[in-house]
């Protein structure tokens, strides 16, 4: 069993100066986009040295910069109401380094989770509300860091098919106008996991505890890499490059074992459609597909996520597997939660475990972390709150 | 409305095609539906596949066929099997985007007003009236064991001394109960229009005309503020 953990956790360090890239010919997007710029079709939101981006790989071997400073965080609307530490931990490592950044009520949902559940939708509606969201960022002088998944995917696809198509960039404008806005496109669409790669050397600096005997297990979130597939950072370090990079590059920077499972590849069950009306196929799919090789195959300590829908999904659907006899059990936490984890982030306060509904306690225990003590101190925080007094917030907000 | 043996709904066959045609008729269609090796990559990758009769192998053939038949035997239960996670995209040798088919389809679906639609978006329609009135999907305040009992006995953490809790997260647009955040107004009304223009809110009153009138009073009511 040892060697064949061993062998697992292998994978993932794999290093490869070989790129596949199966016969795929695509053109770059970002070259149209410029040239749409050129002739005033469309404004661009630049990355600039004030972003003091930092570049990495995407599929192809394409380099994409990553803006690490000077951001407009955007929000997830099942973050927000579900999994608050995973912003508020991005927040936390933000506010260690510096980084400029702001976090404002001036934004909408992306409303795709509701697309691809409900087709209430079209490709007008959503562009429309995508670029609405990405002139707020212009006009603020910030770049937009896209916190969900599905956000992510669904901008990136808007961004390609605005490009590629006059009647919807008239359509949309004219919307835009009608709004007092006007039509603006990103350089880059970026992700707040994609921050969290390129700054995982200075986030594994901050770290507090040694991490050499936990194994996690990563779900990569498939909005992230199966839509625009090309737009995703590859590292032929990692994976040797044939995986997405992202997370798992975190999670090997701070000195974890990250160990492979044979359903890497398969999605979470969210099923955005099925997780709210029919939950027996994100039940079973989570258990059997995920949660169960996870640990049977990994022996996993912590399953390491990008994205809102991906822990959600993994996290709820555990307990009901017990009715079926299944008691794999594998706490659930987006990257940058446990990267905050072991850099020292307070559990209840920061890293807000105490939402989650896998039990969590075990895996701070094998790491070293005195979550009793933390949800003491948390207790007290309430009690403080209750009595009137103000919230320690990681920003002040007029 | 009468179903064959299959379920799938019976109508004629220049309405099944003229289905097909509004299909086509779509900008995304071309880039989505190239050559089919029919190797069946897309549906051995296929998450749903495992649990529902869906192949997106099928999705692609029946277009390829130009059979109008085969396109409307999809589209009741049929498209909304998929989970919109693009495997399926990410790996076909072709570049064919079956997924984004269903999408297309499903788009038809609703905007039609099909019966099977509506069936299926019926329990949505709390989420969806969240979203186009509030400007964001989901609350914590929708988390309640009531609603969620298979996600354990600590779901009800969350429904207990909620307005408390959400106001010890260290992020002020993040302290509130009925939103994921704080929407500012003035984002909601940009929305608003949005969805007015783009015909978002025509879908829903064709979908919804209850769940339709219900938002629009809202929507009167935060234009008016």
């Amino acid at each position: 069993m040892a060697i064949e953990i061993r062998n697992r956790l292998g994978l993932a360090d794999v290093k490869s100066d070989f790129r596949h890239i199966a016969g795929r010919k695509i053109e770059n997007i970002h070259n149209e986009l410029l040239e749409l710029e050129a002739k005033g079709e469309l404004k661009v939101i630049h990355i600039t040295d004030e972003h003091k981006p930092i570049e990495a790989e995407t599929l192809f071997g394409w380099k994409k910069k990553i803006p690490t400073t000077k951001l407009w965080h955007h929000k997830s609307c099942g973050q927000c109401g579900n999994i608050p530490g995973y912003p508020v931990s991005l927040l936390w490592f933000m506010n260690k380094f510096g980084t400029e950044y702001v976090d404002e009520r001036n934004q909408t949902s992306c409303t795709a989770w509701n697309y691809h559940g409900s087709a209430t939708s079209n490709p007008v509606g959503l562009a429309a509300v995508a670029v609405r969201n990405w002139h707020r960022s212009y006009e603020l002088g910030l770049f937009p860091l896209i916190h969900c998944a599905t956000s992510f995917g669904d901008y990136k696809e808007m961004r390609n098919l605005l490009v590629e198509n006059k009647e919807l960039r008239d359509e949309v404008r004219r919307i835009m106008h009608k709004i007092g806005r006007d039509l603006v496109i990103p350089e880059e669409i970026v992700h707040y996991s994609e921050w969290v790669h390129v700054m995982r050397f200075e986030i594994a600096k901050l770290r507090k505890y040694d991490l050499s005997n936990i194994i996690t297990t990563v779900h990569p979130a498939c909005h992230c890499y199966k839509m625009i597939p090309e737009d995703c950072i590859y590292d032929k370090d990692i994976y040797a490059g044939k995986r997405t990079a992202v997370s798992t590059g975190v999670a090997l920077a701070l000195g974890a074992q990250v160990a492979d499972y044979s359903t890497w590849y398969d999605c979470c069950g969210f099923g955005f459609r099925h997780i709210l009306t029919e939950r027996e196929a994100s039940r079973s799919f989570v258990m059997d597909r995920k949660i169960r090789p996870m640990v049977r195959e990994a022996n996993s300590d912590v399953c390491i996520t990008q994205d809102t829908g991906c822990t959600t999904t993994l996290d709820k659907n555990q307990w009901i597997g017990k009715a079926m006899g299944y008691t794999e059990q594998v706490p659930v936490m987006a990257d940058v939660m446990f990267a905050a984890l072991v850099c020292g982030a307070d559990v209840y306060k920061i890293v807000q475990l105490q939402w989650h509904t896998t039990d969590w306690r075990p895996l701070c225990e094998k790491i070293g972390i005195d979550w009793k003590k933390s949800e003491e101190e948390y207790n007290a925080y309430l009690e403080k709150l209750r009595a009137g007094e103000k919230p320690e917030n990681l920003y002040e907000y007029a | 409305m009468e179903y064959d043996e299959n379920g799938v709904s019976i109508v004629s066959n220049d309405f099944k095609k003229e289905i097909f045609e509004e299909a086509k008729k779509d900008f995304r269609y071309e880039e989505y539906v190239r050559g089919c090796l029919n190797c069946g990559v897309c549906t051995g990758g296929c998450p749903p596949h495992r649990f529902f009769d869906f192949s997106p192998r099928m999705v692609l053939q029946n277009c390829k066929s130009n059979d109008p038949a085969l396109v409307w035997g999809m589209m009741d239960e049929y498209v909304w099997a998929c989970f919109q996670c693009f495997t399926c995209a990410m790996i076909c040798p072709f570049l064919n985007n079956p997924g984004g088919v269903i999408a297309i389809l499903r788009e038809i679906s609703v905007r039609r007003g099909f019966e099977s639609a509506k069936k299926v978006l019926k329990p949505y329609s709390r989420v969806l009236l969240k979203l186009t009135a509030y400007g964001n999907q989901l609350s914590p305040d929708m988390i309640q064991p009531d609603f969620f009992p298979d996600w354990g006995p600590h779901i009800g953490y969350a429904s207990e001394d909620l307005p408390l809790k959400r106001k010890a997260i260290p992020m002020p647009t993040l302290q509130v109960t009925n939103l994921a955040w704080d929407v500012a107004p003035e984002a909601m009304k940009e929305l608003y229009t949005i969805f007015e223009e783009a015909g978002v809110f025509k879908i829903i009153e064709v979908v919804d005309p209850s769940l339709y009138e219900i938002i629009q009073d809202i929507v009167d009511d935060v234009r008016s503020e």
